[in-house]
């Protein structure tokens, strides 16, 4: 059983994310905040008992769920849904390699001026935009994999989905989104 | 013209995955104060919860501790925590085995108290009227006999 003190930790270093996390979902920091709060009032009143290695597991899958409830609430399931592109083979045209997006010479120089400071600006918020562009399942996938460091097995548990799926989801959002990316002539 | 990156190796999806991440994570350290504090009286929110299911709970432990002392134990515990299991079932049906000897041995206590209490009165002269107290004697001469 995890103690006070640990659960406290848990939570706060998730919370950042979580709210980030959702807020791509729901676009509206309200009720992300409300949503990440329910979720960390879930998970204390559920699973409070449990060892601390299984949180964060358990704590994805709440969050996750806790954004599902929002939409049903706000009654946009439709919306939510509208984009089911993801279940689709809506093949990404082959005009784009994600080779070209990634910016392989290794660390800049470390000074940056305030120019450096609002280009780095400017492209974290065309990456959040991008990221909300995403179909939900791709997003959820995405943020999972590879910004929770989830791996496929954990992804596919959280999400109540196959690895396949998660693998599938994964891989078109990494190529909308370098396609995306490239659009803006934005290079990572 | 380029090919189709859907070929592209899983590596280097997973590294351009990566990179993104990463600079959203420069988004996470940006988060206005007020988001920050209400992140954190969510948190204490959510803790206070706990502290007050804590005491609800221990109760409970409690109970189910008892009734898994008069089934037997049934979980999963070892052989010793299933004998002393038993100890409070025992100690039980020895307490009422006790209060049913003793009981026994009052009730024959006070019947033999009224039965001597009989033997050393004097008979009354009214008895010899009584005409079951005169078959009574009949009947004890002529088994006499």
């Amino acid at each position: 059983m995890a103690s006070e003190r640990e659960l406290s930790d848990f939570l706060k270093s998730v919370e950042k994310r979580a709210f980030k996390r959702s807020v791509y979902h729901v676009r509206n920091d309200e009720a992300a905040l409300d949503i990440v709060q329910d979720s960390m009032m879930k998970l204390v009143e559920h699973y409070g008992h449990k060892p601390i290695e299984e949180l964060p597991m358990l704590f994805q899958r709440i969050l996750s769920n806790c954004t599902l409830d929002w939409f049903r609430r706000q009654k946009t399931r439709n919306a939510l849904f509208s984009n089911l592109s993801d279940f689709e083979s809506d093949d990404i045209d082959g005009d784009f390699d994600l080779l070209e997006t990634l910016d392989t010479t290794e660390g800049s120089s470390q000074t940056e001026s305030a120019e450096k400071l609002t280009e780095r600006a400017q492209v974290l918020h065309a990456i959040e935009q991008e990221i909300q562009e995403l179909p939900p399942r791709q997003r959820e996938a995405f943020l999972m994999r590879y910004w929770e460091d989830l791996d496929v097995a954990e992804t596919a548990a959280a999400m109540g989905c196959s690895e396949g799926s998660v693998k599938t989801h994964c891989s078109r959002a990494v190529q909308a989104l370098g396609k995306a990316l490239k659009a803006k002539g934005i290079r990572l | 013209m380029k090919h189709s990156t859907t070929h592209s190796t899983p590596s280097l999806q997973d590294r351009y995955g990566r990179a993104v991440a990463a600079r959203l994570s420069e988004s996470v350290e940006a988060l206005p104060y007020d988001i920050s504090e209400r992140l954190r009286a969510a948190r204490e929110q959510a803790l206070d919860l706990r502290r007050s299911l804590k005491p609800a709970t221990q109760p409970q432990v409690l109970s189910q501790g008892a009734a898994a002392a008069l089934s037997l134990g049934g979980g999963d515990g070892s052989l010793w925590h299933r004998l002393a299991g038993l100890i409070p079932l025992l100690l039980l049906i020895a307490g009422l085995v006790a209060v049913s000897a003793l009981d026994d041995e009052f009730v024959a206590q006070d019947l033999a108290e009224i039965d001597t209490a009989i033997l050393a009165d004097d008979l009354p002269p009214a008895a010899y009227t009584d005409p079951g107290f005169v078959q009574f004697l009949k009947s004890r001469l002529e088994s006499a006999q």
